[in-house]
C-alpha cells in the first residue's frame, strides 16, 4: 500500500487511488466531527464529493510539480502527499502542524511535497501558479505549476490576467477549474451568462477540456494529457472538472438555497463510489467487499490515529504570535 | 462612402466638431512648449470615432473616459476654454484647477469623471448602467477606452456583471494600435494580450461585436446606434472596437506636432500632400477624410470647410487667452470639496 | 568614486543583482523599454527577455505572478509605474506576500521585491501624485525602504532584493536626476537612520525628497542660530526606533517631515513611539510637518501649496524651538 506521504504516481496501482480517495474521505468526516464538537475552529471548507478532482489532478503530476489550492484545500493537500497527521494538527492549532499552527484550514502549506500553498482569497492562487510556472519557463526546469480553483473564480479580474499572461508567455501551466456550479450560496449562473469556465480559455487560445469531475481516470487522464502538453512546451492548458460538493460551502452552512433533488442525483454519483464501481467490474475487489472494506477501515484507523496524535502535541506558546513575521 | 446618412446639418455640425478638436489638440500642443501643462495626451487621429460616436447620446446619457479624453468632452459639448483652463491649473477650470488634464470632468455634460488609472472608468460605467437600469430611466453610460485597459481584470469583472445582468452599458474601445498586434514594441504604455483580436474577449459573454474603422464615420455611426437602441432597450451591453493608425505625434511621450499643423486644402488638393507622413494625410487623418467625403458628397463647399475651420481656430485661440489669463484658485481652496 | 544619479544608482543596483544571482528577474509594464524614468534603460540586452520581463497592464496579476515565482525559488523585482497602481494589487501584496511566511508558520518564503515610484511633482494629479507608504508601514510581513541619495539608493536595492522578506521599495521622481556619491554598500545599512546633519537645538526626521528639502531647511535655521539635526529615516518599517528615539534625546524637539498627508501618516506612529519611549526627554510635543487632508490636485501652483515647502518648514521649526508648542501642520480643520 502505497504510503500516504507520497505522491501517487501517474502509474499508481488502482488501489492505492481508490486508498486515497478514501483517506480523503475518511479525514474530511472526521474534522467534519471536531469541528462540530468544537475541537476545530474557525472556517472549514470540506471537500467531501470532490475527491475525484484532487486524486485524479494530482496522480497525474510529477512529485516535483507545484500545486496551488483554494480555501478548500485538505483534498488537494492530502492528494499530493501532505501528512494527514500534520494536516490534522495544523487544524487543531498544534505546533506541529504544517503551518506550525498558525495557518488554518485555508492557508495550509507543504512545500516539500510540493503543496506550495492554499489561500482565503478567491482567484488569489491563480497569479501565484503562474508566476511559479513563469519561474519554471525562465530557469527552465522541467517542472508544472498546477492551480486548482473554482468556477466563481472565474469572474475575478485575477483569473482574467491570468489566463492572458499565461497563454502570451506559454507558461507550464495547467489550470484545474472545479466547477460544483455553487460559488459560496450562490449557482453559477447567478454569477454569469457563461456556463462553461473552460470557454475562457479559448479567448486566450488556450486548449480546454470539460471532464467529468466525479470520474477519477477521466480527471487523472485529463489533466496528465494537459501536464504534458505544458510540460513539453506547448503553453497552458485549461481542464474543468464538473463536479459537486456534497456538503454546505463551509461547516454550518444548511445549503438551503440547494434542491435537495439536486443533491441526491450526485451523492448517487459520489466518486468513490462510481470508483469502487469500475474496479469491480475490472475485477480488481473481490465482490464479498473485503478489499473495500479494507481499505475503509484502514483509512479511519490512519485518521483516528492522526487525530490522536495531533491533539496530544503541544498548542503554540504566546511567543509564537510573533515569529514568523519576517525571516530573521 | 463613409459619411452616414444623417440631415445636412447634423454632418455639418459634426464637421464643426472635429475640427474644433482638432484646433483645441494642436493649440494645446503648441500651448505646450512655452507653459507647463503637466503629462498630456491628445486626440488627433481618432476624432471620428468620438464625434460620431458620442453624437447618439442624448441629455442623461453618460460616458466615462481615460487620460485621452480632451476630444470626448469637447464632443458632448463643454467648453474649450474651461478645458484649457483646467489643464492649466486655473481656478474657471472645469474642476476648478484640482484635476488637471487627467481628470477632466463635467458632469452636467455627461461627463462625471475622467479616470487616469487604466481600466478604472470601465467599472464605474458599469455601475451608472446598473443604476439606470434599475431607475428605468432608458438612460444609456458608454465607457471609453484604450485596447490597454482590456489586460485588466477590471474588464472582465465588468463585462461579466454587465452581461449577466443586461446592462445598458457599451463598450467603446479605442484601439489605436492598428500598425501592430498582439505584442506591441515603443510605444507608452505597451499593450500585450493573448487575444489577436479584442473583440474575442467580448464574445463568450454573448455581447454583439462590432469592429469599425475608427475613421469611418459611417461605421461607427452604424455601430453606435445599434448599440444605444440595445441598451435603451434594456437588451445588455454591446462591444464596439474602433481602429485607428496612432498618430506619429503621439509617438513620443510629450506630443508634437510632427504632421505639422492641419492643413484642410489637403482634403481636395492632392499637390499639398508631400512624401513625409503621406500615408496619414492621404489616408489615415479621419478629419480629412470626413472633409473629402462631404465635398465628394456634395454636402458642403471648399469655402464653408475653411470658414468653419477660421472658426475653431478663433475659438481656440480665444480659449487659450481665457485659460491663460484665468487666475489660479486660493491656497484655501487646495482644503476644499474632500468632503460634502 | 565618482558622482552618479539617484536613478543610475537604481540601475547599477539591478545590474549588478541579476549578474550575481540567476534568480533574480525583473517585472514590470515596458521595463524593456526603460521604463518611464529609464531605469531598466539597457537591461534586457544583457539579461534577455526572460529575466527582463515586459508585462501587460495587470498590476494585480503581475504581483501575483511575483509571489508565485519567488515561492518558486526566483528573486523577482516588480516595477510599479506608480505608486498609485499598487492599489490594484492590494491582494497580493498584503494578503499573499506579507502574510504567507507566518501563515505557513515559517515554511514559505516571498524574497520579493518591489519598487514603486511616487511623489508630486509635475502636477500630475491625484491618481499620479499619492504618498502611500503608510499604508505599508501598517502591514506587519512587509518591509518598506525610501532612500534619499544615490549611495544610499543602491544599497538600499541591493539589500531589498537580498531580503527574504517582501520589501517595498519607494523611489521619489522628484530625486531621479539628482546627484550624488557612490559609496561602499557594506558601509550602508540601508535598515537603519542616518544622520545626516548632527544638531542640538531640533531634530528634523524625514525621508525620501523631504531630507534635501530638510537640509535645505536646516541650512537657513543656522542663519537664525538654530542647529537643526537631519535625520534621514531610509527605513519606513520596521522603524530603527533606537536610532529615531536617541536623536530626539539629543535634541529634546523633534518635527517629522513628511510628503505624505498628515492624518493617518508614518509621522503620527512616530510621534507616539518617541513620546512614549522618551517623554521625559522632550521639551515639546513632536511636530509633524505634511500634506494636507486632500487629494493632491493637478497643476503646480496647487501642488506647490500641497507639497511640505522649505518655508514650511523652517517657520515650523523656528516655531518649535523659539515658540510655544506649534499645533501640526497641514492637519484638517476643525469640521465646521
Amino acid at each position: 500500500m502505497t504510503d500516504d506521504r507520497e505522491a501517487l504516481e501517474p502509474r499508481a496501482d488502482p488501489l492505492a487511488i481508490l486508498a486515497r480517495m478514501w483517506l480523503i474521505r475518511a479525514f474530511e468526516e472526521q474534522v467534519s466531527a471536531l469541528y462540530g464538537k468544537g475541537i476545530i475552529r474557525g472556517l472549514l471548507h470540506l471537500g467531501i464529493g470532490q475527491e475525484g478532482v484532487a486524486v485524479g489532478a494530482a496522480s497525474a503530476l510529477r512529485a516535483g510539480d507545484l500545486v496551488f489550492a483554494t480555501h478548500r484545500a485538505h483534498a488537494h493537500a492530502l492528494a499530493k502527499g501532505v501528512d494527514p497527521v500534520r494536516l490534522l494538527a495544523e487544524l487543531v492549532g498544534r505546533t506541529t502542524g504544517l503551518c506550525a499552527g498558525k495557518g488554518g484550514s485555508m492557508h495550509i502549506s507543504a512545500p516539500e511535497v510540493g503543496f506550495v500553498t492554499a489561500t482565503g482569497i478567491v482567484g488569489g492562487n491563480i497569479p501565484l501558479a503562474i508566476g511559479a510556472a513563469y519561474a519554471s519557463r525562465a530557469r527552465p526546469d522541467d517542472r508544472v505549476a498546477l492551480a486548482f480553483f473554482g468556477d466563481g473564480a472565474g469572474q475575478t479580474g485575477s483569473f482574467h490576467e491570468s489566463l492572458n499572461i499565461a497563454s502570451l508567455w506559454r507558461l507550464p501551466i495547467v489550470l484545474v477549474c472545479e466547477n460544483n456550479g455553487y460559488a459560496e450560496f450562490t449557482p453559477l449562473s447567478a454569477h454569469t451568462n457563461v456556463e462553461r469556465i473552460a470557454t475562457h480559455a479559448s479567448t486566450y487560445g488556450i486548449e480546454a477540456e470539460t471532464v467529468d469531475g466525479n470520474d477519477v481516470v477521466a480527471v487523472r487522464d485529463a489533466v496528465g494529457r494537459a501536464a504534458e502538453a505544458a510540460r513539453g512546451g506547448g503553453g497552458p492548458r485549461f481542464v474543468e472538472a464538473l463536479t459537486y460538493r456534497l456538503r454546505g460551502h463551509y461547516e454550518g452552512d444548511p445549503a438551503k438555497y440547494r434542491e435537495l433533488a439536486e443533491l441526491s442525483d450526485w451523492r448517487a454519483k459520489d466518486p468513490l463510489t462510481r470508483y469502487r464501481d469500475r474496479l469491480e467490474a475490472d475485477g480488481l475487489l473481490d465482490a464479498e467487499g473485503t478489499t473495500i472494506g479494507r481499505i475503509e477501515a484502514e483509512a479511519r484507523r490512519r485518521v483516528d490515529s492522526a487525530t490522536r496524535e495531533a491533539l496530544d502535541a503541544p498548542l503554540p506558546a504566546p511567543d509564537d504570535v510573533t515569529r514568523h513575521v519576517y525571516a530573521s | 462612402m463613409a459619411i452616414p446618412r444623417l440631415p445636412s446639418h447634423r454632418l455639418m455640425a459634426q464637421l464643426r466638431t472635429l475640427l474644433r478638436i482638432r484646433r483645441f489638440e494642436e493649440a494645446l500642443i503648441e500651448l505646450a512648449r512655452t507653459h507647463d501643462v503637466g503629462h498630456f495626451h491628445v486626440y488627433v487621429g481618432q476624432e471620428v470615432t468620438g464625434v460620431a460616436a458620442l453624437d447618439l447620446l442624448e441629455d442623461g446619457d453618460v460616458g466615462y473616459t481615460t487620460h485621452r479624453n480632451h476630444g470626448h468632452l469637447i464632443a458632448r459639448g463643454v467648453d474649450p476654454a474651461a478645458m484649457l483652463a483646467e489643464i492649466l491649473g486655473r481656478a474657471t477650470g472645469t474642476n476648478r484647477g484640482k484635476g488637471g488634464t487627467l481628470h477632466l470632468a463635467s458632469a452636467e455634460h455627461g461627463f462625471p469623471t475622467t479616470s487616469s488609472s487604466v481600466g478604472g472608468p470601465i467599472p464605474i460605467a458599469v455601475g451608472s448602467a446598473f443604476a439606470f437600469r434599475e431607475l428605468g430611466n432608458r438612460r444609456v453610460s458608454v465607457a471609453l477606452f484604450g485596447d490597454g485597459a482590456l489586460e485588466e481584470g477590471a474588464w472582465h469583472e465588468s463585462v461579466n456583471i454587465a452581461a449577466l445582468r443586461q446592462l445598458p452599458v457599451i463598450f467603446l474601445v479605442e484601439n489605436n494600435s492598428l500598425e501592430a498586434l498582439g505584442q506591441k514594441a515603443n510605444e507608452y504604455p505597451s499593450s500585450t494580450l493573448a487575444s489577436a483580436r479584442l473583440a474575442d474577449l467580448a464574445r463568450p459573454f454573448g455581447l454583439p461585436v462590432a469592429v469599425v474603422d475608427g475613421t469611418d464615420s459611417r461605421a461607427v455611426h452604424i455601430a453606435m446606434r445599434r448599440a444605444v437602441r440595445r441598451a435603451r432597450a434594456l437588451e445588455g451591453p454591446s462591444f464596439i472596437e474602433a481602429q485607428t493608425v496612432r498618430w506619429p505625434g503621439s509617438r513620443p511621450l510629450w506630443p508634437q506636432l510632427l504632421t505639422g499643423p492641419t492643413d484642410l486644402a489637403m482634403a481636395w488638393d492632392a499637390g499639398r500632400i508631400g512624401d513625409e507622413y503621406r500615408a496619414w494625410h492621404e489616408r489615415q487623418d479621419g478629419v480629412l477624410r470626413f472633409a473629402r467625403e462631404l465635398l465628394a458628397a456634395g454636402a458642403t463647399t471648399r469655402e464653408q470647410i475653411l470658414s468653419i475651420d477660421e472658426a475653431a481656430k478663433e475659438e481656440m485661440r480665444s480659449a487659450v487667452r481665457f485659460a491663460l489669463e484665468s487666475p489660479y484658485p486660493e491656497p484655501r481652496e487646495a482644503l476644499e470639496h474632500v468632503f460634502a | 568614486m565618482a558622482d552618479i544619479r539617484y536613478v543610475d544608482a537604481i540601475r547599477a543596483a539591478l545590474e549588478d543583482e541579476l549578474a550575481a544571482d540567476e534568480a533574480v528577474c525583473l517585472l514590470g509594464e515596458d521595463i524593456t523599454l526603460g521604463g518611464p524614468f529609464g531605469a531598466t534603460k539597457g537591461l534586457v540586452d544583457r539579461f534577455g527577455e526572460w529575466r527582463i520581463r515586459n508585462t501587460p497592464i495587470s498590476e494585480a496579476t503581475v504581483v501575483g505572478l511575483a509571489v508565485g515565482a519567488a515561492l518558486a525559488g526566483a528573486r523577482p523585482v516588480v516595477e510599479v509605474m506608480f505608486i498609485d497602481f499598487i492599489t490594484l494589487a492590494m491582494d497580493q501584496l498584503v494578503n499573499h506576500a506579507a502574510k504567507l511566511r507566518y501563515m505557513s508558520g515559517g515554511a514559505l518564503s516571498v524574497p520579493l521585491t518591489i519598487r514603486a515610484q511616487f511623489g508630486a511633482t509635475g502636477g500630475f494629479g491625484a491618481h499620479h501624485s499619492q504618498s502611500l507608504e503608510a499604508w505599508f508601514a501598517h502591514v506587519p510581513g512587509l518591509r518598506v525602504l525610501a532612500p534619499s541619495t544615490p549611495a544610499d539608493a543602491y544599497a538600499a536595492l541591493r539589500a531589498a532584493i537580498r531580503a527574504d522578506d517582501p520589501v517595498l521599495y519607494l523611489e521619489h521622481r522628484g530625486l531621479y536626476w539628482q546627484r550624488g556619491e557612490q559609496a561602499d554598500p557594506a558601509a550602508v545599512d540601508p535598515w537603519r537612520v542616518r544622520v545626516r546633519r548632527p544638531g542640538r537645538d531640533v531634530t528634523i526626521l524625514a525621508w525620501s525628497r523631504m531630507v534635501p528639502l530638510s537640509l535645505e531647511a536646516a541650512d537657513r535655521l543656522a542663519e537664525d542660530g538654530i542647529e537643526a539635526e537631519v535625520v534621514d529615516l531610509r527605513a519606513l518599517s520596521p522603524l530603527d526606533l533606537e536610532g529615531i528615539v536617541a536623536s530626539a534625546r539629543r535634541t529634546r524637539r523633534v518635527a517629522v517631515v513628511h510628503e505624505a498627508v498628515t492624518t493617518g501618516g508614518l509621522g503620527a506612529e512616530i510621534a507616539a513611539a518617541i513620546t512614549e519611549a522618551a517623554f521625559g526627554d522632550l521639551a515639546a510635543p513632536v511636530l509633524r510637518i505634511g500634506a494636507p487632508f486632500a487629494p493632491p490636485p493637478a497643476g503646480p501652483e496647487l501642488e506647490a501649496l500641497f507639497v511640505p515647502s522649505v518655508d514650511r518648514v523652517v517657520e515650523a521649526t523656528r516655531a518649535l524651538v523659539r515658540g510655544p508648542a506649534a499645533a501640526s501642520v497641514g492637519v484638517s480643520p476643525a469640521p465646521a
